[in-house]
């Protein structure tokens, strides 16, 4: 019956968890459109041909009208230079996007919470020095790094995101540290002391469930930036041929007829600003529903 | 003896960047003895920075002291030993007591074991419970980390103390933030007794509560003693908390005890300067008392005052009570350059010289000494003045010597940290006072 009692429990809780999120209505919409993005990356990946889409890997240019056309029936979004339909192009491009933001993300997320958290439970000198290391490769611009990197590895997606991991781990790391050494200050720390709790069980007890959270909620953040920083790098170039669907790199195909064909230029980044967008948006609601003293 | 602690001193080592600050301590609790009879609840009272809640850490080995002991379920002969010991320095004989029932001492299983026979309850029950924990979860933890029953039986007891505390039993399976402050108290509490220990402490237990809970959670707390014989040390700056609760009293005043006793004695018959104020201040007692104002601030417990802590703020303090010429030289540059500018027209200049002398420039000792003598009952410090005399550089007043208190033992079993209670400093001071 106990056990009955608990899980009872814990279906009201999560069925509480959904009417938090829910009655966050923008929340809803960012969920709505990040759910649309990943629907798309994933027919992309598996059965392209839903959409009817041949080539899910390259763009495909029409050289026999290069010059992007408006909005018309066969070309609902337009096309740009070299004579590329937007719509499609746009559709193959957020998987790319997605799945290079993701990777670059759960790296630098991963790498940066174990260290930050290592070293806030660890203390003194070797915190010390670890926070150093940190401020050093905090204080590299992503920008720079990219293109050392690109230069001497060569220009490729990979390095590309590997470059934006290396800039954005210690920014984990901060962030991690600072949840843990707040959250080893509370009063409940030192009950479970007092309880005869050891050092490793109050840290995988208490510490991370109360320090996970709150990152996770920053990863869900963070991946709109990202994908923001990806589509820079490739709009300034960093990208190493000519027809990977890229939402950045679509947006700098058009950047020449910017005054002709303002469309060209306008809807590959609204795709990159609408899933910035979202992604914070939804972040805002898992936030609520994650922290259990947001609930009212 | 439940616990015994024998010149407990905390000091917290100031973290200095370099030179400045570096090697600086705080002195939280300084040369602290207390003891807790079987079944008895202990007040601590003071008021907020007097080392209430760091003397308890202590006592639960959250803290570990700079010096001193905290011993543990001590047969009352042996305790008698051991304070035989320490008086005659047999530090061998000590470690050989303290091997055995020093609460430091023990590590990983017997730690444990000494874990279960303590609790504690904390102040803010907003962040002493897990907010990711069910109250299942927290109830049943110093049970289940000190092996005190296994994961079945401890989710049984939860439910009997969830009805011990007055909680429905469905309350097992919420979270903290679904109750209110004082059903998080119970939790807490119930957490607290859930080992059934022999000993608990109590850190301010009511004061994040609304005035209603309060009492429903003392009264349990009352409950609860008499029915397991708890012993408890009950910290709170509320004298009314412990007049209601506490058997005995000890009384804190920048982490040192000032006054100790039965709470009668203590509550209603105040020896102490500190605790006489202090009773004064308690609302709806102004009647019965006159109410006694201090003057100044608590003491930076960095650099506390010699002699006696309480003597820059004490109404009747006097000349061996720890007067520094740190002390005497701003209280003499305050009259000399404001109630008595007249007489002084701005050109002196006090200069303490050294830790008892003072050096005054720019008058003489005639005027001085005329202006001490007419302020030396309001302006306490002046009593310490022990001689004024011309000299080339100017006039050198020179300070009496001091003596730093211990703890008196006084007729009706009170002991009590001040001179005016010290056999030995009152037979000379009568002497001197006769002889003036």
């Amino acid at each position: 019956m106990q056990q009955e009692t608990a899980e009872a429990g814990r279906w009201e809780n999560l069925k509480l968890s959904i009417s938090v999120f829910m009655a966050n209505k923008s929340a809803v919409v960012g969920l709505i459109i990040v759910l649309v993005y990943l629907i798309d990356a994933l027919i992309m990946q598996f059965d392209p041909m839903l959409l009817g889409i041949h080539h899910p890997d390259v763009l495909v240019p029409n050289f026999l009208n290069p010059v992007p056309l408006p909005p018309s029936p066969q070309h609902i979004l337009g096309t740009t230079y070299p004579g590329i339909d937007l719509l499609t192009s746009i559709l193959k491009a957020i998987r790319i996007d997605l799945a290079y933001s993701f990777f670059v993300v759960a790296v630098g997320a991963s790498v940066g919470a174990v260290i930050g958290i290592v070293s806030a439970w660890a203390s003194g000198m070797f915190d010390e020095v670890i926070m150093r290391i940190t401020d050093i490769v905090f204080s590299i611009p992503y920008l720079i790094l990219a293109l050392a990197v690109g230069f001497i590895l060569g220009r490729s997606l990979w390095h590309m995101s590997i470059a934006l991991a290396i800039t954005w781990w210690p920014l984990y790391a901060r962030y991690a540290r600072s949840q843990t050494l707040s959250t080893k200050e509370y009063t409940f720390i030192e009950a479970a002391k007092a309880a005869g709790v050891g050092r490793t069980t109050i840290m995988f007890r208490h510490i991370l469930p109360n320090v996970l959270p709150p990152i996770f909620i920053q990863i869900s953040l963070d991946l709109g930036s990202i994908m923001v920083i990806f589509s820079t790098l490739a709009f300034i170039g960093f990208i190493p041929s000519a027809n990977i669907p890229e939402l950045g790199y679509l947006t700098s195909l058009g950047l020449n007829f910017v005054q002709t064909a303002p469309w060209a230029l306008i809807f590959p980044g609204l795709f990159i600003t609408i899933f910035a967008l979202a992604v914070n948006l939804l972040g805002d609601g898992l936030r609520d529903v994650i922290d259990p003293r947001r609930r009212g | 003896m439940i616990v015994a602690a024998r010149r407990l001193t905390k000091y917290f080592q100031l973290k200095g960047t370099g030179i400045v600050g570096g090697g600086l301590s705080l002195k939280a609790v300084d040369d602290i003895s207390i003891d807790i009879k079987e079944g008895s609840i202990v007040g601590v009272v003071g008021e907020s920075g007097s080392g209430k809640s760091t003397l308890g850490r202590l006592l639960m080995a959250l803290l570990q002291p700079t010096s001193g002991q905290v011993l543990f379920d001590i047969p009352d002969d042996v305790l008698a030993e051991y304070d035989k010991y320490i008086e005659t320095n047999q530090a061998d004989k000590c470690r050989k007591i303290e091997e055995e029932y020093s609460i430091f001492r023990s590590k990983g299983k017997a730690m444990k074991e000494m874990r279960k026979q303590m609790g504690m309850v904390f102040q803010d029950p907003y962040s002493s419970l897990d907010p990711r924990m069910r109250v299942e979860d927290i109830i049943t933890e110093p049970m289940l980390a000190t092996g005190y029953l296994d994961p079945e039986k401890a989710r049984k007891r939860c439910l009997e103390l969830l009805d011990e505390v007055g909680l429905p039993r469905d309350f097992a399976f919420r979270y903290p933030h679904e109750l209110s402050g004082g059903q998080r108290q119970r939790v807490a509490l119930a957490r607290g007794i859930s080992t059934l220990p022999k000993f608990l402490v109590l850190d301010e237990p009511t004061s994040a509560l609304d005035v209603s809970v309060q009492a429903q959670i003392l009264s349990l707390l009352k409950k609860i003693r008499s029915r397991y014989n708890i012993s408890m040390l009950l910290i709170t700056h509320n004298i009314a908390v412990i007049a209601y609760m506490a058997d005995f009293v000890n009384v804190m005043y920048a982490g040192k005890v000032m006054e100790s006793g039965v709470k009668r004695d203590v509550i209603l018959n105040p020896t102490h300067p500190y605790t006489i104020a202090l009773i004064s201040a308690v609302p709806g007692r102004a009647r019965m008392r006159q109410r006694i104002i201090l003057q100044g601030d608590p003491p930076n417990l960095v650099f506390p005052p010699s002699g006696c802590r309480f003597h820059p703020r004490c109404p009747v303090a006097f000349e061996l009570c720890g007067w520094t010429a740190d002390e005497v030289a701003t209280d003499l540059d305050y009259l000399v350059q404001g109630k008595y500018y007249t007489t002084f027209q701005g050109n002196t200049q006090v200069i303490p010289k050294d830790a008892l002398s003072i050096l005054i420039k720019g008058t003489n000792s005639i005027q001085l000494s005329e202006m001490i003598a007419s302020e030396r009952e309001k302006m306490r410090s002046l009593m310490s003045i022990a001689n004024i005399k011309d000299t080339e550089e100017g006039v050198l007043i020179s300070l009496s010597h001091f003596v730093t208190p211990k703890m008196y033992n006084l007729d009706n079993g009170k002991k009590v940290s001040c001179l005016l209670y010290s056999p030995e400093v009152m037979a000379t001071q009568k002497g001197a006072i006769s002889g003036n």
